[in-house]
């Protein structure tokens, strides 16, 4: 079946979105979180058939709206029905999806008020990252926080983790996160050192543009990915850290997120500022292969990059997709239009 | 409109006063002054406008028409080199679609609404957008679309029965039930007049099927002469000429039949016969069952000059809307437009259409696929051409509109965009007051700032933001605001000019004061990686090097660090704050084990010392002399051992 592309205007800037995971029957319910207007919000959405006859037109239906002060930064799931919220004015939240019933709003079980600031002065919580229930959250006042979403504390915090503004995190390990700052400086925390200093740092490019998204990679977790705000895309081996093994120039503006597919590594999928989704084809760069010294390398000479597969998943828009989620043959994305755009079809 | 202002105090005299955007301020003024204060407590009220378009469900419509404008930029682009009319009807059938959906919404959201007062508001923007979508509708057939020959005919029978669908569904029910002696059925008769003034000729046969004397000479008469009508087709094969010769024989027969008085028994198929000869008193008795006269327009077009082109419409609209009808209801806006349009008087059709009260979405939207498509040309008194210039300061205006809202100034930017030069200029003015909450939102406006070359409001950003990070520090303390007032008036630089360098003496500035308070180098990690930024300014340098400098002495390689600091102070960069702390950092290399600094060195840190000695105190700078003296001393020991040799 051909990719279907189906645009539904919510008249709110989308920030981020999150298909809710089901456990038995298909995905049917996301989440969205907007940002940049006068009231912003987290909405759970379902699609629903309006018009029986058609068979395989679903249109999104507002079920619950949980407002918030700030605009939403980020939406992470911690299990099926718990997700954690970062937002600009620094706070986060843990909140809870009703199981049984998504209409019944969300409920607030652990909030984290003003976790970023500047003294008085509000300051925004740019992103968190989770890994089995430990949620890393990052700030512009460059501290870093480690939260625990069973007790609710505090477990760690790095005050002046970095001088800049941090704009990206990704737990890499248990006891090892990276975070990118404004600079595009990424650094890697060792959560069992006490002290607080990186344990390993490099830049991004030399651009000194913002790290705006990490991601590692599902089955080689020694890889990690970085989007820069100029739409370039790095690439590294944490074995042989300090340069990235590939850089990209991708999109023409700011990579704003991306993801691997849940159910096919090599298949990634990344949005920009520039309006534009995209699809590609990793197999070509994972692929382990001997190099000229014997070594294990697992990147492409430069020479064959040419073979990667980049396809676009719909037609540029005139406006920024900030977030994506895909969840098996689904995408989901979000854009600054105010529209959400659900393609369907999708070939992993 | 009239406002009574609440409050006391502006009982004696009010003032106003402009605020940015649609927005003013009423304040209490009052010229006199007593010597007893007044207690009144004052107030000043702000007031401003409701924009109908910053609803929710129009929200829907702003963005989505904002998507098709873009893609009629880029369609009038191509258009210059290549003829492109066919997407410009694309584009148009889009806009009325989206006129479409948003009238349905409206429609859903009135229909559970349960304040009356919403649900009148929520109505009347209905009635609002049927009317534009009517207009529309009707542009697109006489201006947008390409029609072969210029036929409009049967366009116009498809507007009308689209925006007028008067009868249709009783019509639907009499042929679904396929009854004989249907005209039982009390709007029988005026259903099948009704889709003769349609101009379907075909459904009207088919009701005259079901009444129960349709074997009579009568109806087979009138059934024959509406089944031999000639129909022009531009595909047909014949010329205009030959098609009206045939259609006037055809019309001359039915007049004879008519004056035949064989129909007198039957008056309804009188009158149908008298339609379709085009008699204008037969229309004039039939207008009372429309409510307005656009119904009959399309009938009458037929039955009088079916080949009737484009210009030719005025005559025929004057005719229509003579025909008075007995409650003659007040002439409405749509009216007035239709006229306009069918006169050919776009200038008129825009005019009207500012009237409207939908914050100018529609003249804007309008009268820029008009202009793109090459069929407005409006002249000003001397003869001059200004549909540019009118499309430009609608789409100005829309834009300027739009800018306003905290969520849509980036639909509103992408409307100034396509005016050059004045468009980018006055988003320029209104993004440098936009009010910037966080790092994502300025980084947004910067890339936005980026696609469209605004490289003065870029750096404006960025210095803004670099001082608003210093803002910050103040009240903390902590190396963030310092370390991101630096990046970001690193990121000034962008094209040279004096605002990023300033930004980054300032923030450089506060960062060694920060440390002379503290003892604590702020942004150290920055400003080991800056680079070739440190040289955007002086000041900057001097902390870059001076970081580097810790960094040396850190790791104990003193020697580098005895060097690098003799040259910072000799090259006399640093600010009269710092001096001291400069030259108090000699100290500990003077007084190492081993020797760090050369005769010359000292000589220079001495002479350094005797011009700043303002700068430090009586103890520490005899301090500081005797360490240098003792230090000389042995540098020329050594140097005599080393000359000696």
């Amino acid at each position: 079946m051909p990719l279907d592309v189906q645009g539904t205007f919510v008249s709110q800037k989308i920030n981020k979105v999150k298909w809710i995971p089901e456990e038995y029957v298909e995905t049917n319910c996301f989440l969205t979180g907007s940002w940049d207007d006068d009231v912003n919000s987290i909405k759970v959405w379902t699609l629903e058939r309006i018009h029986e006859e058609e068979e395989d037109i679903e249109y999104p239906r507002p079920l619950s709206e949980y407002t918030v002060d700030g605009d939403v930064t980020q939406i992470k799931l911690i299990d099926n029905n718990k997700i954690a919220v970062s937002t600009s004015n620094g706070d986060v939240r843990l909140l809870e999806i009703s199981a049984y019933d998504k209409k019944s709003p969300l409920r607030e079980i652990h909030v984290w008020e003003k976790l970023h600031s500047f003294g008085s002065d509000q300051c925004s919580c740019t992103s968190l990252d989770n890994l089995d229930g430990d949620i890393a959250t990052i700030g512009e006042d460059g501290n870093f926080n480690i939260l625990n979403s069973r007790r609710g504390e505090i477990t760690r915090t790095i005050n002046g983790a970095d001088s800049c503004s941090l704009h990206s995190v990704c737990f890499i390990k248990h006891n090892e996160v990276i975070t990118g700052n404004f600079r595009g400086h990424m650094k890697i925390w060792d959560l069992r050192s006490d002290t607080n200093k990186p344990a390993a740092s490099f830049l991004l490019a030399g651009d000194e543009m913002a790290a705006t998204c990490i991601l590692n990679h599902p089955t080689q977790p020694h890889i990690i990915l970085a989007g820069s705000e100029s739409g370039s895309l790095a690439v590294w081996d944490l074995r042989i850290n300090s340069f990235p093994t590939s850089l990209l120039n991708a999109h023409s503006a700011g990579v704003t997120e991306m993801q691997f597919h849940p159910e096919n590594p090599q298949k990634l999928l990344t949005c920009s500022v520039s309006g534009e989704i995209w699809d590609w084809n990793m197999e070509a760069m994972t692929k382990s292969t001997k190099g000229p010294d014997n070594q294990v390398t697992t990147w492409l000479p430069l020479e064959d990059k040419n073979a990667m597969m980049v396809n676009s998943l719909m037609p540029a828009l005139h406006k920024s997709i900030n977030t994506l989620h895909c969840d098996k043959g689904k995408i989901i994305c979000g854009a600054d239009n105010e529209a959400i755009y659900l393609i369907k079809n999708f070939k992993y | 409109m009239l406002v009574i202002l609440p409050g006391k105090c502006f009982e004696q005299k009010a003032a106003c006063v402009f605020r940015h955007g649609n927005k003013f301020a009423i304040y209490p003024r009052s010229q006199t002054t007593s010597n007893t204060p007044i207690a009144i407590e004052n107030q000043i009220l702000d007031i401003r406008q409701d924009i109908l378009l910053f609803t929710p469900i129009l929200r829907k419509l702003v963005n989505e028409s904002n998507g098709t404008y873009l893609s009629l930029q880029k369609a009038a682009e191509t258009a210059k080199t290549s003829d492109n009319q066919v997407e410009f009807l694309k584009l148009s059938r889009q806009y009325r679609s989206i006129i479409r959906v948003c009238i349905e919404n409206l429609q859903e959201a009135a229909a559970k609404e349960t304040d009356g007062v919403n649900k009148n508001s929520l109505l009347s923007y209905v009635t609002i957008f049927y009317s534009i979508e009517c207009i529309w509708h009707l542009c697109e057939i006489l201006y947008v679309d390409n029609i072969p020959g210029d036929i409009v005919l049967p366009f116009l029978l498809e507007w009308v029965r689209f925006h007028f669908p008067c009868h249709e569904q009783t019509a639907a029910q009499l042929l679904e039930a396929c009854e004989r002696g249907s005209e039982d059925h009390p709007e029988y008769w005026d259903t099948v007049i009704g889709m003769v003034v349609q101009g379907r000729v075909d459904v009207a046969r088919a009701l005259m099927k079901l009444h129960s004397s349709v074997d009579s000479n009568e109806f087979k008469l009138v059934d024959n002469s509406l089944r031999s009508m000639p129909v022009y087709s531009i595909y047909g094969g014949i010329s205009t000429g030959e098609f009206t010769i045939s259609w006037k024989h055809w019309q001359a027969e039915c007049r004879s039949k008519l004056t035949s008085r064989v129909l007198s028994s039957q008056p309804k198929l009188e009158l149908i016969m008298r339609l379709i000869i085009g008699d204008y008193s037969a229309f004039e008795s039939i207008r009372d069952m429309y409510t307005s006269w656009f119904d009959l327009l399309g009938g009458w077009v037929m039955f009088t000059s079916p080949w009737a082109r484009r210009h030719e419409l005025g005559a025929a609209a004057a005719a229509c809307a003579g025909m008075t009808a007995a409650a003659a209801a007040p002439r409405t806006h749509l009216d007035l437009m239709v006229r306009a349009l069918l006169d050919g008087d776009l200038h008129q059709v825009i005019h009207e259409i500012q009237q409207m009260s939908d914050n100018g979405w529609f003249a804007t939207h309008l009268t820029d696929i008009l202009f793109h498509c090459g069929k407005l040309k409006i002249l000003d008194k001397h003869q001059t051409n200004v549909t540019g210039r009118l499309r430009d300061s609608l789409v100005l205006e829309y834009g300027c509109l739009l800018m306003e809202h905290k969520s849509l100034w980036s639909v509103g930017l992408s409307y100034l965009a396509t005016c050059p030069p004045e468009g980018l200029r006055r988003a320029e003015l209104i993004l440098e007051r936009m009010p910037l909450h966080s790092n994502a939102k300025a980084m947004r406006l910067l890339a936005e700032a980026k696609k469209y070359g605004l490289h003065e409001l870029a750096r404006g950003v960025c210095v803004c933001m670099s001082t608003r990070a210093l803002g910050v520090d103040g009240g903390g303390g902590g190396g963030a605001g310092v370390g991101a007032a630096l990046a970001w008036a690193v990121r000034a630089r962008g094209g040279g000019g004096g605002g990023g360098g300033a930004a980054c003496g300032r923030a450089a500035a506060r960062a060694l004061r920060a440390y002379g308070a503290r003892g604590a180098l702020p942004a150290a990690d920055l400003l080991l990686t800056a680079g070739p930024h440190l040289l955007l300014h002086d000041t900057l340098l001097l902390l870059g090097k001076y970081c580097d400098f810790h960094r040396l002495y850190k790791n104990r390689e003193f020697k580098k660090a005895g060097k690098l600091l003799v040259s910072l102070i000799t090259s006399k960069i640093a600010p009269d704050y710092f001096w001291e702390t400069l030259l108090l950092d000699t100290l500990p290399l003077l007084e190492s084990d081993e020797l760090i600094f050369s005769s010359e060195d000292t000589y220079e840190i001495m002479l350094c010392l005797e011009l700043k000695s303002s700068s430090l105190s009586g103890e520490k700078a005899d301090l500081l002399r005797l360490a240098l003296v003792r230090n000389l001393a042995r540098a020329s020991l050594a140097g005599e051992e080393s000359s000696g040799e």
